[in-house]
């Protein structure tokens, strides 16, 4: 039986191999070479300033594909070719394994000069000392804070102190198909949907659409299970004044129990009425292919439909359905990780870049995105992109997480997992939220 | 003489040296390292902090721990046997004379040579509610109405039929040729001389075949109980551990602790827990074959 031993032997070894194997070349384009950061330090040079002295090389780590990918290529690109002064350097990584990288890189002094993270994730990589703060830098590279929207950027402050430079926000929307809005006669004349903006509305809605819609259309098009839900939960949660679901002091969990089953039970009653069709394989699909007469998820779909053939569909925030309006959104944002130099002729021009980006919001805005720029939003180039206008105005709606720094921990470990149980009809809303309480207060305590 | 031997062991060593330095370097060395982070908590960043025994005590009281490993050995009870059955009928099959002889050796061993990934989403497709094949045939056939839908992969027991039912299809091969094999080597002299004695097919399988495939089915069932033990991929894939954590083997829980909660120490601590759950059935495996081999 040796070989038992040795699978044995291989079990554990595999696994603590595994474990152990992430702590080094992690490097992939990380080593930018030494800057050559002395010889000449032109002071007070303004910060897109095309004049000679040393070039600057930047590495820049993000985790975009697809569309998103392409858009941040053509952006650095633009900048690289704007500013002879200054090279940045991509790379793209895996976006599932982006954030393990990058704490393990900077661990190692092998992170990137300039990174991505989002707002949601920003207080954890602080608290490992993954990313520094961006106060003095700012100064010297002349970005002005007050050009960004403030919801977005608060959510980025932490402790009064910035550490990074938004550069969207993607917050959850609503799409609908107009021609089956127009088949059950609630297109209006403007092209957008005849809905009230109340809970009773949006319901009346969906119940016409069921009705007059053919019983193989899908009224509402949402996953039954983890994040779009879940989104959806948050914004109703929010628009009833729910803050969040930990303490201002994100010791201890605090969810307010008649809010959030407010929220769950009426989202729940979406699944139960058969407005959401049960255990949907596909929800995306469901839409994509016109079978579906509206659907919420994320902004950055708005590419994917755009590039859909013959597929007429519009966007707008989420109805008010409860006091205000509130939706759930996370952000992309520029962040300096800590490296070994902390070379300031390399920060300030990582900045620079970071400001730029965001001042180009137009081109991030192809996927869908809002960019973090008033300016940027009240443009010609953004404006003549279609439906991003149509739901441009609900940045300053998102509802931010709080700055836990156990933001995802939450959502996946506690979130999730209670909310989902009600969407299936397995939970009461006003289990969930004592279950959810129990479950947010076990992720802090660990 | 002596100077003979000598030189061939240490041209022996000189051989396995490479081996055993990748070997030493990459897995011998990590695991002495694993149970020193055992004692600490510890980071993905190497933030680290000695803790004592506090890993193990948190292990001993965590709930999630405990659901989590019932959950891998409801996992073992349920393919370890069925594979046995499943594996000596394949075998069985293929064993026999016939002109499908070749076909079915090939047909029975193919999902083997699938990658783990490719196996779960050929599963996630066939059980899917609306599109997937199962609930398609059952609508073809009647057997479930059209307004009703069969939700394999979120209802838990469902949930366990499906992933025994993937796993079982995706690695039956590999036992299926260890028992092909061991049958062939069977006498056919001790079958002669059975028919002979006037032995009907089931008495020649109960008395001839199964008991001179039996150590072969020891070996199958230790291998198989260490292979579902670390289950994993294939859950991951297919209910990611769903519903309700209902389905989460411990190896999903260390993977989630060590590299969503960035703890690698407890992670590590309940990886020496399965280990030594492991290395404890394989011990009582050794003693009670060596019993048997001792008697006869």
């Amino acid at each position: 039986m040796k070989k038992s031993y040795s699978i044995v032997l291989a079990t554990l070894l595999s696994t603590s191999l595994l474990l152990s194997a992430c702590g080094g070349n992690d490097n992939k384009g990380g080593n930018a070479s030494p800057a050559p950061s002395d010889a000449s330090s032109s002071e007070a040079s303004a910060p897109a300033d095309a004049g000679s002295g040393a070039k600057v090389t930047l590495s820049f780590w993000t985790l975009f594909d697809g569309g998103d990918g392409e858009n941040m290529q053509t952006l650095i690109d633009e900048f690289n070719k704007s500013h002879p002064d200054i090279v940045v350097k991509n790379t793209k990584l895996v976006w599932g394994e982006y954030y393990t990288k990058l704490i393990t890189a900077v661990g190692n002094g092998n992170g990137p000069d300039v990174g991505i993270s989002h707002t949601s994730r920003l207080p954890d990589l602080i608290d490992q000392g993954v990313v520094t703060e961006l106060d003095d830098v700012a100064d010297a590279a002349g970005v002005d804070w007050a050009s960004y929207n403030q919801n977005l950027l608060n959510a980025t402050v932490v402790n009064g102190k910035h550490y990074a430079a938004p550069i969207d926000t993607h917050p959850f929307i609503m799409y609908y198909n107009k021609k089956l809005l127009k088949d059950a006669g609630l297109l209006g004349d403007d092209g957008k949907p005849v809905l009230e903006q109340s809970a009773e509305g949006f319901d009346t809605f969906l119940k016409t659409l069921k009705e007059k819609l053919p019983s193989k259309v899908t009224p509402f098009a949402l996953s039954n299970s983890n994040d779009d839900p879940y989104r959806l939960w948050w914004a109703l949660y929010s628009q009833l004044g729910g803050n969040d679901i930990v303490s201002d002091d994100l010791q201890s969990a605090s969810v307010d129990a008649e809010k959030g089953a407010k929220a769950a039970d009426y989202v729940q009653k979406l699944f139960t009425n058969g407005y959401i069709k049960k255990n949907d394989p596909d929800f995306y699909k469901n839409f994509q292919s016109g079978t579906a007469a509206i659907m919420m998820t994320g902004v950055w779909a708005t590419g994917i439909w755009e590039s859909t053939k013959d597929f007429e569909f519009g966007a707008m925030p989420i109805p008010k359905i409860f006091d205000q309006e509130a939706t759930w959104g996370d952000s992309h944002t520029i962040i300096l990780p800590t490296t070994k130099s902390n070379d300031p002729e390399k920060r300030k021009a990582a900045l620079v870049f970071a400001d730029w980006v965001a001042s180009n919001g137009h081109i991030w805005a192809k996927a869908g995105h809002i960019p973090s720029k008033p300016s940027v939003i009240e443009s010609q180039e953004f404006k003549d992109l279609p439906y991003r206008s149509d739901y441009a105005m609900v940045a300053s709606t998102v509802k931010f997480n709080k700055p836990s720094t156990k933001n995802w921990q939450i959502r996946d470990n506690a979130s999730f997992k209670f909310l989902n149980e009600v969407w299936a009809n397995k939970m009461s809303p006003a289990d969930a939220m004592v279950k959810l309480q129990e479950g947010v207060q076990k992720v802090l305590s660990e | 003489m002596r100077m003979n031997k000598w030189r061939a062991d240490v041209q022996a060593f000189l051989f396995l040296l490479p081996f055993l330095l990748v070997y030493v370097g990459f897995t011998f060395w990590p695991m002495i390292k694993g149970v020193q982070m055992t004692f600490y908590k510890w980071t993905l960043i190497k933030k680290m902090q000695y803790v004592g025994w506090d890993n193990y005590r948190r292990m001993l009281q965590d709930q999630e721990m405990w659901d989590a490993l019932w959950h891998s050995t409801i996992f073992v009870l349920l393919t370890t046997p069925t594979m046995l059955v499943l594996a000596i009928m394949l075998a069985m099959i293929a064993n026999r004379k016939s002109r499908l002889q070749k076909f079915y050796r090939s047909v029975f061993f193919l999902p083997s040579v699938l990658s783990v990934a490719v196996a779960s989403f050929l599963g996630l497709f066939v059980f899917q509610p609306y599109t997937g094949l199962v609930n398609s045939v059952l609508h073809l056939l009647g057997v479930l109405s059209d307004q009703r839908e069969i939700f394999w992969l979120t209802e838990t027991n469902l949930a366990w039929i499906a992933i025994s039912l993937i796993t079982l299809w995706w690695t039956v091969g590999f036992n299926f040729i260890l028992y092909l094999s061991a049958m062939q080597d069977i006498p056919d002299e001790i079958y002669e001389a059975a028919r002979l004695d006037g032995a009907n097919d089931r008495q020649v399988f109960w008395r001839i075949t199964l008991p001179y495939l039996s150590p072969i089915t020891k070996t199958i069932t230790m291998l198989q109980i260490i292979a579902s033990f670390k289950v994993f991929l294939q859950i991951y894939i297919i209910t990611g551990g769903g519903p309700l954590d209902q389905t989460r083997p411990i190896i999903q829980l260390i993977y989630q602790t060590g590299f969503r909660k960035n703890d690698l120490g407890y992670a590590a601590t309940m990886s020496y827990m399965l280990f030594a759950i492991l290395l404890v059935l394989s011990i009582i495996q050794y003693v009670i074959n060596n019993r048997k081999g001792a008697n006869a």
